[in-house]
């Protein structure tokens, strides 16, 4: 009772300098999803010649991945990142290739019409499609049919084929422009979709009649790629800087259109975020690349953008492997940045393995006095959870410029923080010393050398907006006090020199921020106004 | 009526003789604290006047209680303070300063035997001549030069020595006396004055005396328990010890001759002149100068403290020094327990900031703190106005007022004891040193859960400032604050970090009466509304990180107003923008009122919209409170033209003012009516009448209606500059105990003066039994209460009624009858 009436005291207690508290982020600098993304660990593939037109997943493990660059294809292992082999039997640039569902076969597609089949292990070319007469940009194996495979080329005809035997199936006619790319229908064999260049996606089932397009949407800009999402009933396609989700079951809805790409979108593939176990199921996302290099992927479910990453060149084409490990991203300049993520449970799956024998317990030797241990005993104990635990009374940590202050050596304080590294403790000490009226006796009293570890500070760190309410008004003073001394030592002197070179860059930064600021006002004006 | 903040240090307390009660004087009362709680026991009642010194008797058995006290109304009264019982009281009508009495610690035993006469020294001052001048009919040109004087009192009969002056000084000074009771001695400018008791008293002994000299202004002195030492501190810090003092004065009589007593001169270091001493040794280790000096009760130690807060303690006869550092406050006072069977002596130290300590003695651990209220602090030059830091917790009966340490300490007023304290800002603070950052202002929310501080640091040459407003949350009921959120320069504005920080000072902090919502003003010209985030996050103990971030920004320009969202605030000509000097929130929370230096803008606090301009006054704005549930709103303006307004929202006008100088305003949560302390105005006239009828008051406390300019009920004050006014609502079942008879109020008004003490009462009560209550005492008296005056005043003046009926939508000109009429007019 006595205790809680007893005020708490401050007596005999000192504070050390402390530094100002720094904002601290109100959202979470990662969310659990940027977390995943970026666990891709990004490798970079150089040397490939020319962009990277496309690349493409197999459907089973070990899923290669074969990146379509100039005149070759070339077969990638997805586990080392490391190349497979070379297809090069083309005679123009490949546009566009794609895996057959049980992996085993390959078709390719270049910009001389041709398109061809390859056995992936050999690496022979098994059939060649010619019938396109300009560049195909688009081929692809239906994922639940094994015998045909679809193309669309510059002529503007959407080709459906049948593989064995080298002919064409069905010539769809309706787009007015190159098409460029297309998907097929995940959830049925005979659908798919196709996109290009007059703006339109159309919807295509071989079993119609007519030959004519089933739906057909109107992206807007010219489309560079068009996906089915998992379900098949939503589509995503790609064109100008959009995104545009479309309900395709609904007649052609646009459900939302994702502009957050500065540049053409050229192309979109879907990723898996999660684990198959876990609190996180597995949810399905959009990822995109687009010319300004930025990676962006988009929850579709949620319709935010919930990560973005930057790669240093233009991209050209992204793929996700279906078992969620491998990310690969073509870039225009011949390079692919390739990302891994880590696999967790492989390591302890194989110690559970192996370890199925007795494992042998270390037997627990008896103390006695004649070890050094005994005398050691108890002392790393932990308390169980229903000790009374005695804290101890925690001991306040002072730094080195903390015992010159309290003995009020205030310039080996100050001199003391500026030799170190932390710019926030020399602020903090300045602050310090300015409470005491003290700061300018400090500066007075600096030999040339220590004048110079200060200047360097204040060059430094004077133009930080967080500093600078401080140190410009401080550095002004020591211009003034010390005027004499810097003019007779050249290491000062060119101290000054630095200082006004970085004052002069943040005058013309200043500057450029007040035209920004001049242009914003008046929109921010009139945006207040309604 | 409550009183209570009354100073714990004006005179060293004094252990009973079982060191389980501390005996305390606290104004004209003498308070007896339990050393083992630190909570007051009891009080000793019935001295006139501030009671100066407080001596108990040593007794061999530890039950016995008596103690006599000296008090400024002239008199020495002789207690039993177990019971508590006044025995005896010996009027000698003249204030006394200081009183000693030898023969209690000298031979305790031979008093038993013998019935002598006891005898006690004081120091008095001599006012006999100076109480009626006037009687003499002859002008006095300055007053007596040496009115401060020491007298021998023979406490037996009751009556001063006859005759006996002892030495007489300008000012009455403390006489401090050996712990052996043999010597006693006071400080007289540069020298020290020491007399030896003689053996045998009588009334007409003639006394010897030595004087020590010294070249600088002393401050203390203590005697050696056993041996003939003496220490004096003086103004610089310096320790003086003389040893052997007074060897060939009082040697004779002591029977403690020495073989070699008649050492000659050049065997006396340190010693100047003539004086009689053997050697004088200097210490100096205190900067600035010794208030405390005491030996240890063996002779071994010497205790010395100062203005810096820092206890040392001497070896006395190596000089090796232990500290005790870091008590915050210049030490006053320091006294032994006397009781010997505790393995560790306890002993108590007072100190500046109205705090009393309790020590352990050989650890030097503060054992417990018996902390009054917090004194006002002082405040640098130039920035007093910014400073307006109290507030009170008006359910709590709390007031949270800030301290010279950079503490907020928050004082129960129903209780008179202090609750706890806050650490605002983590400096380190030297007593002795020029204050460089202050706590300018302090606000609690209505429920007082949540309090908002703002600092400033004080720029070295225009360098270095910095404003910094934090808000503090409480955990749960025992008003620990926890700091939630930081906020550096919060009204900085790009264009204005170079020119004086003063004017980006925070004016006032607003907390909304029912959301997590607060707004600060700042003189640089704008007005930020702060949210406090945990307010939507509360479902989730696991975000308790959260914090107060900028919701809106307001600024108010001539003619036209810009509000922007936080993320895109934007300054259009900052110099144009009139400086906002106070805030407030409506009752419901709907309105804010901010002023704009002489307007009153009104805000939409959801919306962020103007709502509304009303003014103007003549002078800036510089408090703005409503009234209750009602629809006025007080504002208050100082300077030269000092003004209390009442604007009525719903007619958005003024409904009346008056020409006042009003120091602090207070209004109830959910009552019509508001208390204002205005200073009385100080022209030649109104000081004539203040002589005889407000005798020496400076202020009064007009409690208004706010409908109507007539003021209820008036009260006179004293040191009303500085003052603080507060309605506190209290529960009626914890204010029983208070309130002997009638029915308790539901609210009291609570007035603190400059000197942070304070009186509580009912505003609306009966005036009678005021009346009974406020006589007791005169320190703080409000006795002339009742319609005395004013009332009478106001309702005779048509003018004012009149104002009232004017139903205007100009801004309106605050009355022009200053006091100087309205006085005039009553005398005639």
């Amino acid at each position: 009772m006595a205790e809680e009436l007893q005020p708490k005291t401050t007596l005999g207690k000192s504070f050390p300098v402390k530094p100002k508290l720094k904002p601290k982020a109100r959202t979470l600098s990662q969310t659990p999803e940027s977390k995943y993304w970026s666990s891709f660990k990004t490798q970079q593939i150089p040397n490939l010649i020319s962009s990277i037109n496309s690349i493409s997943f197999s459907q089973i493990p070990p899923h290669l991945f074969a990146a379509a660059h100039s005149a070759s294809l070339t077969l990638f292992s997805s586990q080392t990142l490391s190349q497979h082999s070379v297809i090069s039997s083309f005679k123009d640039v490949v546009s566009c290739s794609s895996f057959r569902s049980d992996g085993a076969l390959l078709a390719a597609s270049d910009l001389s019409g041709l398109i061809q089949v390859f056995d992936v292990k050999t690496r022979t070319p098994l059939r060649r499609l010619r019938s396109h007469s300009r560049p195909v940009h688009f081929v692809q194996y239906p994922l639940l049919d094994k015998l045909h495979v679809v193309s669309g080329g510059d002529d503007g005809i959407v080709k459906y084929w049948d593989v064995s035997s080298e002919n064409v199936v069905l010539d769809l006619f309706g787009h007015k422009d190159y098409v460029r790319c297309g998907d097929c229908s995940p959830v049925n064999a005979e659908m798919f979709v196709t996109g290009s260049y007059d703006h339109t996606v159309k919807l295509w089932d071989v079993r119609v009649e007519n030959s004519k397009s089933v739906m057909e949407v109107n992206h807007g800009k010219p489309i560079e790629d068009v996906m089915f999402l998992p379900s098949g009933g939503l589509a995503a396609t790609a064109g100008g800087n959009s995104v545009k989700i479309w309900d395709l079951i609904g007649g052609g809805k646009l459900l939302y259109s994702m502009e957050s790409h500065n540049k053409t979108v050229t192309s979109v593939c879907l990723g898996r975020f999660g684990n198959e176990s876990g609190e996180e199921a597995m949810q399905y996302r959009i990822l995109s690349v687009a010319l300004d290099g930025y990676m962006k992927v988009f929850d579709y479910v949620n319709m935010k953008v919930t990560h973005s990453m930057r790669f240093p060149a233009p991209l050209m084409s992204v793929a996700f492997s279906p078992d969620g490990m491998t990310r690969v991203i073509g870039t225009s300049n011949g390079s692919i940045f390739a990302g891994r993520k880590k696999r967790e449970n492989v390591e302890s799956g194989l110690v559970n393995f192996w370890s199925l024998g007795r494992v042998e317990e270390p037997q627990k030797r008896l103390l006695r006095p004649t070890y050094f241990r005994y005398f050691q005993r108890g002392q790393s104990e932990k308390p169980s959870e229903s000790d009374f635990l005695v804290v101890r009374p925690k001991k306040l940590k002072l730094g080195e410029h903390d015992k010159l202050l309290k003995k009020f050596r205030h310039k080996e304080a100050l001199v003391c923080v500026l030799s170190g590294k932390n710019p926030e403790n020399v602020v903090a000490v300045m602050e310090e010393l300015v409470a005491r009226r003290k700061l300018l006796k400090c500066v007075s009293n600096l030999d040339n050398e220590e004048l110079g570890l200060l200047l360097s500070f204040l060059q430094k760190h004077s133009t930080i907006p967080r500093y600078s309410g401080l140190l410009m008004g401080l550095m002004k003073k020591v211009l003034e006090m010390r005027a004499e001394d810097i003019k007779a030592s050249d290491i000062l002197k060119s101290h000054i020199r630095n200082l006004k070179r970085s004052v002069e860059e943040e005058i013309r930064i200043q500057q450029s921020l007040q035209e920004i600021q001049g242009i914003i006002s008046p929109l921010l004006r009139i945006a207040g106004r309604k | 009526m409550i009183r209570g903040g009354r100073s714990h240090v004006s005179s060293p307390p004094a252990f009973s003789n079982d060191a389980k009660r501390l005996l305390v004087c606290t104004g004209n009362t003498v308070s007896i604290f339990s050393t083992s709680t630190g909570l007051q026991i009891k009080s000793l009642e019935g001295h006139a006047a501030e009671v100066t010194t407080v001596t108990v008797e040593p007794a061999a058995s530890k039950v016995l209680c008596y103690c006599w006290t000296a008090s400024l109304d002239g008199s020495i009264k002789y207690w039993d303070f177990s019971v508590p019982e006044l025995l005896k009281t010996v009027d000698i009508k003249l204030p006394i300063f200081s009183m000693v009495i030898p023969s209690l610690l000298g031979q305790p035993t031979e008093r038993n035997e013998k019935q002598h006469n006891i005898f006690a020294y004081v120091s008095v001052e001599d006012t006999r001549e100076t109480t009626n001048p006037r009687k003499k009919k002859q002008p006095k040109p300055k007053p007596k030069p040496l009115s401060g004087r020491i007298c021998k009192c023979n406490l037996t009969e009751s009556r001063l020595a006859g005759g006996v002056t002892l030495a007489e000084m300008k000012v009455p000074q403390v006489i401090t006396i050996s712990p052996s009771g043999k010597y006693f001695g006071i400080r007289k400018h540069h020298k020290l004055l020491i007399w030896k008791v003689p053996d045998v008293e009588s009334e007409r002994m003639v006394m010897r005396k030595i004087t020590l000299h010294h070249t600088k202004k002393m401050t203390v002195l203590a005697f050696h328990p056993t041996q003939r030492i003496v220490a004096a501190g003086d103004v610089t810090g310096r320790i003086l010890i003389w040893r052997r003092f007074g060897d060939k004065t009082f040697a004779v009589s002591d029977g403690l001759v020495d073989g070699n007593l008649m050492s000659s001169e050049e065997e006396r270091p340190g010693v100047r002149d003539n004086d009689d001493a053997d050697s004088c040794t200097t210490w100096h280790w205190h900067p600035s100068q010794v208030n405390v000096l005491n030996f240890s009760s063996d002779g071994a130690y010497l205790y010395s403290g100062g203005q810096e807060g820092v206890l040392v303690v001497w070896q006395l006869d190596t000089g090796k020094k232990k500290f005790l550092p870091r008590i915050g406050s210049p030490l006053l006072y320091f006294t032994f327990s006397p009781d010997p069977s505790l393995s560790s002596v306890s002993l108590q130290m007072s100190s500046a900031d109205n705090q009393i300590h309790l020590l352990k003695m050989p650890s030097m651990e503060i054992l417990k703190s018996i902390s009054g209220i917090k004194l006002p602090c002082s405040v640098p030059e130039g920035y007093e106005a910014l400073c307006r830091g109290i507030a009170f917790d008006q359910s709590a009966g709390l007031v949270a007022l800030h301290t010279g340490n950079y503490c907020i300490q928050f004082y129960s007023l129903l209780d008179d004891r202090g609750i706890s304290e806050v650490q605002v800002c983590e400096r380190n603070h030297q007593p002795g040193d020029d204050v460089t950052v202050v706590v300018t202002l302090v606000a609690l929310s209505q429920d007082g859960s949540m309090m908002s501080t703002a600092e400033l640091k004080i720029a070295e040459e225009g360098i270095g400032g910095l404003v910094c407003l934090k808000f503090w949350a409480s955990g749960s009921q025992n008003k620990e604050f926890s700091l939630s959120t930081v906020i550096y320069e919060p009204h900085r504005n790009s264009q204005l970090w170079l020119l004086w920080y003063r004017d980006a000072g925070i004016s006032a902090i607003a907390f909304h009466p029912t959301r997590r919502v607060a707004v600060s003003s700042s003189y640089a010209g704008d007005f930020k509304v702060w949210i406090c985030h945990d307010e939507f996050q509360q479902k989730d103990p696991m975000l308790q990180n959260s914090g107060w971030s900028c919701h809106a920004v307001g600024s108010y320009k001539y003619g036209s107003s810009f509000i922007f969202s936080c993320g895109a605030v934007n300054y259009i000509s900052p110099c144009r923008k009139k400086a906002m000097t106070a805030a407030a929130f409506s009752a419901d929370g709907s309105v804010l009122a901010v002023a704009a230096e002489t307007l009153i803008t009104l805000w939409d606090p959801d919306e962020n919209v103007l709502v509304a301009v009303i003014g103007e006054t003549l002078a800036p704005i510089m408090s703005l409170s409503f009234v209750g549930k009602s629809e006025y709103l007080v504002a208050t303006s100082r300077g030269s033209k000092p003004q209390l307004s009442v604007w009525s929202m719903s007619k958005l006008s003024a409904s009346w003012s008056y020409m006042l100088q009003i120091e602090a305003v207070a209004t109830a949560v959910d009552a019509s009516s508001f208390a204002v302390l205005a200073l009385l105005p100080e022209s030649p006239k109104c000081k004539e009448l203040n002589g005889t009828v407000f005798q020496g008051r400076d202020g009064v406390i007009l409690l208004f209606n706010a409908t109507d300019p007539v003021p209820v009920a008036s009260w006179s004050v004293r040191k009303a500059k500085g003052g603080f006014l507060a309605f506190l609502q209290v529960n009626p079942s914890s204010i029983q105990e208070y309130i002997s008879d009638g029915k308790p109020p539901q609210t009291l008004l609570a007035y603190m003066n400059a000197d942070h003490e304070y009186v509580l009462f009912d505003p609306y009560g009966e005036e009678t039994h005021e009346l009974s209550v406020i006589h007791r005492e005169d320190l703080l008296a409000s006795e002339e209460s009742g319609h005395y005056g004013y009332a009478s005043i106001y309702g005779e003046l048509p003018e004012f009624q009149l104002k009232k009926n004017q139903a205007t939508w100009t801004p309106s000109a605050p009355s022009e009858k200053p006091w100087e009429t309205i006085f005039n007019w009553f005398i005639t």
